[in-house]
């Protein structure tokens, strides 16, 4: 995919699916590759397949990628109602032993109104919404950057994604947490170059 | 010396001098009781009422809007929402009187299934909705802007339109922002004389038959009664809408 801001331009490429780790610096373009997975900017050039499907032209909602970013939750809220919410959207049932496997994996031993939750509890509620709501691709940028047992979260949270068939990228600063993911791609200066 | 706060506050305090004097010589060397007689009372309850429901359509019918401006910036659209309060009202009066004339197709419709705008209080309501929604929308487009907007695109991608996203994500924790501009809308209906003037100088339904909108009825004891009452009918309305306009700014701030 291509896209040109002023000077800067993205001109990268990820063909691989799993749970992916997307590393850049400040500036390298790993916000706006996701966005641009997500429907949220678009793209100048290329296409965004997810399991074979061109989704590239497709709305958001209906594209079935969803962009998680430390300010995702939605604050007026109930934790409980929140990480339903995307199940309630489909009309899709999930069983209440899968809701209870996603808030033990991912830590979510708390109650109340997601606009009361420190920032770390709120990108756990929103990371559990997105897995239950099953999309093809859960898109995460920085969102794992606020927890206190990060490692092991992430640990849990590409087991549970593997579980259901999702596929996840993460966006880090960090070149070494792609000792965390399947496939290592970095960014530089709008490049993508695939690690593994 | 803070020559900031010296500027800002003199020169409010000018804006304020006329509505000051107005106040001074309504309560005192020219009350006039027919100024807050009971055809005033009645005058501004019918004001009251019909700013009240006009500013309820506008949160009903325009919060939408509001929240679709901030959202998709579209320079037609905005001019087309200034339309209204850069055109003189009384043209609003004169273009309502032209929709809801027998002589022409709309009006003649609206006839037929038993609406009409003339003097009543359906047209009051309709011109003060006229005027006040672009003051509402332009008063909440300011707020959803300022929203973050990644709950709503999280929303989104979980498969929510942008319709249910704005009831599900954005509606139940902007509650505080809508009173707040329709309090404002209601202000700047009661306020309103231009249109209503020509359109709906009086009402001829129950329980307001014969009622004066507030604004025509100054103007009115103005032109009959001279300055005397139309002072003292202007204060009983200042001292009725200035809390509501108050009101706007403890609701925002909450």
């Amino acid at each position: 995919m291509q896209k040109r801001f002023g000077r800067f331009s993205l001109d990268a490429a990820m063909s691989e699916g799993g749970f992916v780790c997307l590393a850049g610096k400040n500036g390298s373009g790993k916000t706006t590759f996701l966005r641009i997975v997500a429907g949220l900017t678009k793209p100048d050039g290329g296409h965004v397949k997810v399991n074979g499907s061109d989704i590239t032209r497709l709305p958001i909602e209906k594209r079935g990628v969803v962009l998680v970013t430390p300010g995702s939750s939605i604050p007026g809220m109930e934790v409980d109602e929140h990480i339903l919410l995307g199940a309630r959207l489909k009309r899709a049932e999930v069983s209440e032993e899968r809701v209870a496997t996603v808030k033990r994996e991912l830590g979510i031993d708390f109650q109340g109104r997601v606009a009361k939750l420190s920032l770390g509890m709120c990108e756990r509620v929103s990371l559990a919404t997105a897995l239950l709501a099953a999309p093809a691709g859960i898109l995460v940028d920085e969102a794992f950057s606020n927890l206190h047992d990060r490692e092991g979260f992430i640990a849990s949270y590409r087991r549970l994604a593997a579980d259901a068939g999702i596929h996840v990228v993460f966006s880090t600063q960090d070149e070494s947490d792609g000792r965390l993911a399947e496939h290592l791609y970095t960014l530089d200066d709008g490049r993508a170059t695939k690690r593994f | 010396m803070n020559w900031l706060r010296v500027i800002a506050l003199s020169f409010l305090f000018l804006l304020l001098v006329p509505i000051l004097v107005l106040l001074y010589f309504g309560l005192g060397p020219l009350r006039t009781p027919v100024g807050y007689g009971p055809e005033v009372f009645r005058s501004v309850a019918l004001s009251l009422v019909s700013s009240a429901v006009a500013a309820t359509v506008d949160v009903v019918a325009f919060t939408p809007l509001a929240y679709y401006l901030a959202r998709n910036r579209n320079r037609v659209t905005e001019s087309l929402v200034d339309i209204p309060v850069s055109i003189p009202h009384p043209i609003i009066g004169v273009a309502l009187l032209v929709v809801s004339s027998p002589i022409t197709p709309t009006g003649a419709f609206l006839i037929s299934i038993g609406i009409n705008l003339f003097n009543s209080i359906a047209g009051l309501v309709i011109a003060l909705v006229v005027v006040s929604a672009p003051i509402y929308v332009k008063s909440l487009q300011p707020y959803f802007e300022s929203r973050d907007p990644s709950p709503e695109q999280f929303a989104m991608g979980l498969g929510a339109s942008q319709l249910r996203t704005f009831f599900t994500v954005v509606l139940p924790d902007s509650s505080r922002s809508v009173i707040s501009g329709a309090l404002l809308a209601m202000s700047r209906g009661l306020s309103e004389f231009g249109s209503i003037a020509i359109l709906a100088y009086y009402v001829l339904q129950s329980p307001f038959y014969g009622v004066n909108p507030a604004s025509v009825l100054i103007y009115q004891y103005y032109s009959y009664f001279g300055l005397g009452a139309a002072v003292t009918t202007s204060v009983t309305l200042i001292v009725i809408s200035v809390p509501l306009a108050m009101a706007v700014r403890f609701v925002r701030r909450g």
